[in-house]
């Protein structure tokens, strides 16, 4: 039953192993086995789990009555290093094509490598924010095949030995599909370098290299095949993302590439033990293309399944044409490829003391999951905690409003609403905008304390975040402060009342709603500095009152 | 002759990895524990890798991987050579290795990291100018579309 086990889950060499490795736990092979280890509101073992509400597909939900999908993902970090791994060549994003070279990462004769302690830092920092054991001890290996892009034949990884394994993450679904926690493995982390960049000319019979990014650092993170649909893939990608930018190590950019899933799919009928045949999807370029890109291979494989044809379904690799909406064939994958691993003779051990590790645990920083669960424990709401959390500088925006003493759903409200839709417009990031912190603070007490009216504030608002300033400083500059002295409202009052008799007169006669009238006309006498509460009291007796 | 020589370079990689997938399916719990696990089941498949006739290794599979072209009177010439290199190693087979903790890799002076600090390479023009496809800002390649 495991090699079954082993043989189905992943088709190449390493991970066939890795699975067999750190496989630490697993005592047997049952069909629910897998199953067992996402915590949350599933329930394990016997029940079928509840399918994920999906982006309202009901064929898919269907499918899923009948099918569980089996989801693996291999994510490659680019590490935010100054210098690639093995030499001292600049390691930064558009520069000139081949300028960033020299004889290590050319694999020019003679040349050696020497791992940068940077690549090493960051490497337990993931690891250990991925909840991984780490090996004291590893080592790398020579990974050989033959491509344009890789100059030494060779590419330097790890393969048996990586740097940590073991781990877990823990995800919240976002509302709309369903919510809820899940936790995912994690297999390993380990080490590698990046090939060179390839480019097909369009006429066809050549192509070109850029060798700046061979030999860029990467952390290669595999994860347990614990995903099930397509949107627990996808948060477990932006849970890779989130984490990534929290610890600094890279910028997490898909876009750039700095950040590559690749999706690991098969099918099995509910109930059935045995893993099913798995397919491979490659070119995923956003977190949404990748939520699809199951979706459309579950149904493709579900289909050949009910056409009895499930033995069309073949170990390969597939693209995702984001045009075509579809899964294309990119080659079969005929056996298993034969990449020749053996320990990279010119790089000594990788050696960690306990207290190197221990150094950088202390230094990590609050990581996403802890920060959702101490967001919840100050009374937030999900839907606030997910968005706060999402973007580190937003949450350390946040946090320091907070910290001034600011009350917890007014900043969480800010955040969202206004500033939210202002950053969005003007397509800025929370740390370019002049606001600060502590001034949103001010702002959040004047309006508690009534100095200014909620309206005032959203006015000032627009402009402190524009030009700064103080709080303070432009209540008094414009004279802001909320008129709360009812004797003064009601002079206001009074006056409205008296030059408006037509509508006093129609208010009378039942035509209530007119209040709204004589509430804007003081609202307008007093360049809406009135305290509107104050002012419909005071209002509505006075309206009433000489009936 | 060159050709055995890259012959061998690319077996003893080979090698290597087979041992390793054999143990893979005993479900063992570390890869140093390979070793132990096959005391313990006093099955040494190490050992028997030097006797096994089986395994005689695929040269024209190996050349192929190496990408090295061998005619077929090549191939018939180099493999009892490789075979004869193989079972000259084997003879490490003989050495009693039970109480011996196994090592990740053949220990290596150093340990020395680098610091993260960006320093050009002043001679990149000359190692452009050795590439003979290289058209102004790219390596002119030819076009292959499968990986291996």
């Amino acid at each position: 039953m495991s090699t079954t086990l082993l043989r189905t889950i992943q088709p190449n060499h390493f991970t066939l192993l890795g699975t067999a490795l750190f496989r630490r736990n697993r005592t047997t092979t049952t069909s629910r086995h897998i199953s067992v280890r996402c915590l949350g509101s599933q329930t394990a073992s016997s029940q079928p789990r509840t399918a994920p509400k999906n982006h309202g597909s009901n064929k898919l939900d269907e499918i899923l009555r009948d099918y569980e999908a089996v989801i693996g993902i291999e994510t490659h970090v680019q590490l935010s290093t100054s210098t690639k791994a093995f030499c001292t060549c600049p390691n930064t994003y558009g520069s000139k094509p081949n300028t960033s070279i020299c004889p290590v990462c050319m694999g020019l004769p003679g040349a050696l490598p020497v791992l940068s302690s940077k690549v090493v830092d960051f490497g337990v920092r993931l690891g250990l924010a991925l909840n991984c054991g780490l090996s004291l001890k590893s080592k790398f290996d020579r990974k050989q095949y033959f491509y344009p892009d890789l100059p030494k034949g060779y590419q330097i990884s790890q393969f048996d030995v990586p740097i940590a394994s073991g781990g877990y993450v823990d995800v919240d679904i976002p509302l709309e599909f369903g919510g809820g926690h899940r936790r995912f493995g994690i297999t390993r982390v380990h080490m590698e370098e990046d090939a060179g960049k390839l480019l097909h000319s369009d006429t066809g019979d050549y192509s070109q290299v850029d060798l700046n990014r061979a030999g860029v650092p990467l952390l290669e993170i595999v994860s347990e095949p614990d995903m099930r649909s397509g949107i627990e893939a996808a948060e477990y990608g932006s849970e890779m993302q989130r984490i990534v930018r929290y610890l600094g190590v890279s910028n997490g950019n898909m876009q750039e590439g700095s950040l590559r899933c690749d999706v690991n799919i098969s099918i099995r009928p509910i109930g059935q033990a045995q893993f099913g045949t798995k397919v491979e999807i490659k070119n995923l370029n956003a977190f949404s293309a990748m939520s699809r890109a199951i979706d459309y291979e579950i149904t493709r494989q579900a289909l050949l399944y009910n056409q009895g044809q499930a033995d069309q379904i073949v170990t390969e690799t597939r693209l995702w044409d984001e045009g075509a909406q579809k899964t294309v064939t990119m080659r079969k994958k005929e056996g298993l490829a034969d990449y020749r691993y053996f320990p990279e003779p010119d790089l000594p051990e990788v050696i960690l003391t306990q207290e190197y590790v221990d150094s950088i645990r202390a230094s990590l920083p609050e990581l996403p999951e802890a920060k959702r669960r101490r967001y919840e424990a100050m009374g937030l709401g999900i839907q606030d905690v997910l968005f706060l959390a999402n973007d580190v500088s937003v949450a350390e925006y946040f946090d320091q409003v907070i910290g001034k003493g600011a009350d917890v759903k007014s900043a969480a409200n800010w955040l969202m609403s206004d500033i939210a839709a202002y950053l969005k417009n003007e397509e800025l990031s929370i740390s370019d905008v002049k606001l600060t912190p502590q001034e949103l603070a001010e702002l959040i007490a004047a309006i508690k304390d009534e100095t200014i009216s909620g309206k005032i504030g959203k006015q000032i608002l627009f402009e402190l975040l524009a030009k700064g300033g103080t709080v303070q400083g432009m209540i008094k500059e414009k004279d802001l402060v909320q008129i709360t002295d009812p004797v003064e409202i009601e002079k206001m009052i009074m006056k409205v009342i008296s030059e408006s008799p037509k509508q006093l007169e129609q208010y009378r006669s039942g035509r209530t709603k007119l209040q709204g009238f004589f509430a804007g006309q003081v609202m307008k006498m007093s360049k809406g500095k009135a305290n509107p509460a104050l002012l419909n009291k005071i209002l509505l007796e006075k309206l009433d009152a000489k009936e | 002759m060159a050709a055995t020589r890259a012959l061998l370079a690319a077996i003893s990689s080979s090698c290597a990895r087979r041992i390793k997938i054999q143990s893979s399916t005993s479900s063992s719990s570390s890869s140093c524990s390979i070793l132990q696990f096959q005391r313990r089941e006093s099955i040494i498949i190490a050992r028997s890798f030097s006797s096994d006739t089986n395994s005689s290794p695929d040269i024209s599979r190996l050349a192929e991987t190496a990408r090295i072209s061998l005619t077929s009177a090549e191939i018939e010439e180099c493999e009892p050579k490789i075979r004869q290199v193989i079972d000259w190693f084997g003879q490490l087979q003989h050495v009693d290795v039970n109480s011996v903790e196994p090592a990740i890799r053949a220990e290596m002076e150093g340990g020395s990291l680098r610091e993260d600090a960006p320093e050009t390479f002043e001679n990149r023009d000359s190692i452009r100018a050795s590439i003979p496809s290289f058209d102004e800002t790219y390596l002119k390649v030819p076009k292959v579309v499968n990986k291996e």
